[in-house]
């Protein structure tokens, strides 16, 4: 009975654990990173595109760490039409690099290139990016009344909150701020380092901590005679105590002493006479009676 | 008489790309360092397999020559550039904790897994090594690639400041490799001066016999939970287990043979040589490298001092019987296995009969793994 709760309580601990690591945010590292980052619906006297016109533009960026193609995933202005603009395959221009950016030009001049889009931001107030199997929604934005010449963006590039961005950032980081480092903050606030030595410190005693921990009661854990618990039976086998351990020593003499017995090594004895039986076993061929000429008579 | 000038410009031209008429007092002073590594380690057998390749590498970097002929190992495009391309995207590092992996025995450190906190307190010379360079005027990720010497592991010092300051990697590695073949030079006088006599003659229990299943247990878990808690460390860590887990598994004593066998003495060829070659003296010979090397000898004093006080405290609360000899407090510092032969000489000097090597091996390994964690820590925090 105390088995089956013990198993129970295991069993439940392991849903939960998993529930836990569900709701998490996971990085996926593929096209489901890529997020629409900056948009510009009304573009008076901005950006200019490869043809010398002006016209709305979408920003991409690929917030992985590794490049993705968004090559065969589509853009869309129209919720029910997800497959409304097939970016084509096989093209460089559709790989992004690593935390990279791809601006697409809503003119709906598709023949101008791949990164002129078949709609515009005329009759809609919506964006999306679908996945190269059409249903998977990677990102969507729904645009408020927009200024013109000011672009609607991420206040971080790939964070969650939108803003109207000061400076029209095409291709380009969307916080022009000066970007302070995790060290330069540090030294900031630590300026002796005192603080990020108790830190790490703990840190690393945490983790051998947990490893000795671990390996004091690992012996204890697998212990347990597991087909006893199995079989319903209610006696478990006591962890061995250390006072019953052979010591590495101890072993390590027998192993020794095994080694120098199987191949037949002696022992340096000084001072010890060892009394050594010279046997000969008797042989014809070796026999004095027949190797040595009889002398004559 | 046109013939021989011709003969004289070119000759006046071939003397122009030579390393005589290139040569400074700085690569003379570089080359002589070299030429003390390659003694060190030759004549006083001090880390041989590491200083020869450095101190060659130093003479090779230290050959002058003129820019653009793509020769040097910071040219685009030299074959020195390409070896140096391991250092710079720290793929040797890795590669070397998989060989130590595979040639390291975790039994001392399963058999008193207590031991493991002694390889946790002798980090803390890196991080008195950090404070202290943000106090003499280092950028944070400087003192942070800095403080890394204090770990007594070449190749993380290599892995970390590779990512935090390239520009200081051929000093710091240097500085790194240097200290670990001095640690018979700078330990031994912290471990008398912090220890009393009776202290000193302290018995350990002999360490029990480890089974295999602890053994193979051991690299699984180990790279689980501290990976878990520090991902950072991964690429280190990670390699280590795995390289520990060719070994103890059994089953793959061919992979466990070529990491620590010919695949370690590779990459320690190739990180040895282009580490040493990276001190071009242009670029090597300043006054943050004469920094750098004080700081580097002040972070192993710190934590060899960080190892024995912590065993000191930690007897406190020790019953008689399980108490530990502070001698192997100098081997948390990861210079495997040379801190904990230091314990063992000191030790038999009061002891002809008290044998620490043993009981010394568990810091000295847990070194590694806590001075890998540090550098995860400092990568996660300052990067």
């Amino acid at each position: 009975m105390l088995i089956k709760n013990k198993i129970l309580r295991v069993s439940a601990a392991i849903i939960f654990m998993a529930l836990v690591f569900q709701i998490t945010p996971g990085y996926s590292q593929s096209g489901l990173d890529l997020r629409i980052n900056e948009i510009l619906v009304h573009n008076d006297s901005n950006y200019v595109d490869d043809y010398g016109n002006r016209s709305s533009w979408i920003e991409i960026f690929n917030s992985a760490y590794n490049n993705v193609n968004i090559g065969g995933m589509y853009l869309t202005n129209d919720p029910k039409n997800p497959k409304k603009y097939r970016i084509p395959t096989g093209d460089p221009l559709t790989l992004i690099s690593s935390r990279n950016y791809l601006v697409f030009f809503a003119d709906n001049h598709p023949t101008r290139g791949i990164l002129h889009l078949n709609f515009t931001f005329e009759d809609t107030n919506y964006i999306a990016l679908y996945d190269v199997n059409g249903r998977t929604l990677i990102d969507e934005v729904n645009i408020p009344p927009q200024v013109p010449d000011i672009t609607y963006g991420r206040a971080i590039d790939g964070s969650e909150e939108w803003i109207q961005l000061e400076k029209t950032t095409p291709n380009a980081n969307n916080y022009t701020g000066a970007i302070v480092t995790a060290g330069e903050k540090f030294v900031v606030l630590d300026p002796y380092g005192i603080g990020l030595a108790l830190t790490a410190m703990s840190v690393v005693f945490t983790g051998l901590l947990l490893l000795y921990l671990v390996f004091k009661n690992t012996r204890r854990i697998y212990a347990i005679n597991l087909r006893k618990i199995f079989s319903r039976s209610e006696k478990i086998i006591s962890s061995i105590s250390e006072d019953k351990d052979i010591s590495g020593e101890v072993n390590a003499a027998i192993a020794m002493a095994l080694h120098l017995y199987q191949a037949e090594y002696h022992d340096h004895e000084e001072a010890v006479l060892t009394i050594k039986k010279v046997a000969r076993t008797y042989s014809p061929w070796s026999s004095k009676i027949y190797t040595l000429r009889r002398s004559p008579r | 008489m046109e013939l021989l000038s011709f003969i004289a410009d070119n000759l006046n031209q071939f003397f122009s790309y030579t390393a005589f008429a290139n040569v400074t007092a700085g690569h003379l002073i570089m080359i002589a360092i070299g030429l003390i590594f390659i003694y060190l380690a030759i004549a006083k057998e001090y880390e041989p397999l590491l200083l020869v390749p450095i101190g060659f590498g130093i003479l090779v970097g230290n050959v002058a020559f003129t820019p653009g002929l793509q020769i040097g190992i910071y040219e685009s495009g030299s074959v020195l550039n390409y070896l140096y391309f391991g250092v710079l995207k720290g793929i040797y590092p890795p590669l070397i904790f998989l060989g130590i992996g595979a040639m390291t025995d975790f039994s001392a450190l399963i058999s008193n897994p207590k031991l493991m906190l002694i390889g946790a307190a002798a980090q803390l010379g890196i991080f008195g090594a950090y404070a202290i360079a943000l106090l003499l005027g280092f950028s944070p990720s400087e003192a942070g690639a800095i403080g890394i010497i204090g770990g007594a592991d070449g190749p993380t010092a290599i892995f970390l400041s590779s990512k935090l300051a390239p520009d200081l990697m051929g000093a710091i590695a240097i500085s790194a490799y240097s200290y670990m073949a001095l640690v018979p030079v700078i330990q031994p006088p912290v471990m008398r001066l912090l220890t009393t006599p009776k202290e000193r003659l302290i018995r350990m229990r002999p360490p029990r016999s480890v089974s295999k299943l602890e053994k193979v247990l051991f690299p699984i878990i180990g790279m689980l939970l501290t990976t878990f808690i520090v991902p950072s460390g991964l690429p280190l860590l990670g390699m280590l287990f795995f390289g520990n887990l060719l070994k103890e598994s059994g089953v793959t004593k061919r992979l466990a043979d070529t990491a620590k066998g010919p695949l370690i003495d590779i990459v320690t060829i190739l990180i040895g040589l282009t580490v040493g070659a990276s001190t071009q003296a242009t670029s090597f010979l300043t006054a943050k490298s004469v920094g750098i090397f004080t700081l580097g000898a002040v972070s192993f004093v710190i934590a060899t001092s960080g190892g024995v006080l912590f065993v000191k405290f930690f007897n406190l609360f020790l019953k008689e019987g399980n108490k530990i000899n502070p001698l192997i407090g100098n081997s948390g510092v990861s210079a495997v296995p040379d801190s904990a032969r230091v314990s063992q000489v000191v030790g038999l000097e009061y002891d002809k009969t008290n044998h620490l090597l043993m009981h010394a091996m568990g810091p000295n390994v847990a070194g590694v793994i806590g001075s890998a964690v540090a550098a995860g820590i400092l990568l996660g925090f300052l990067s």
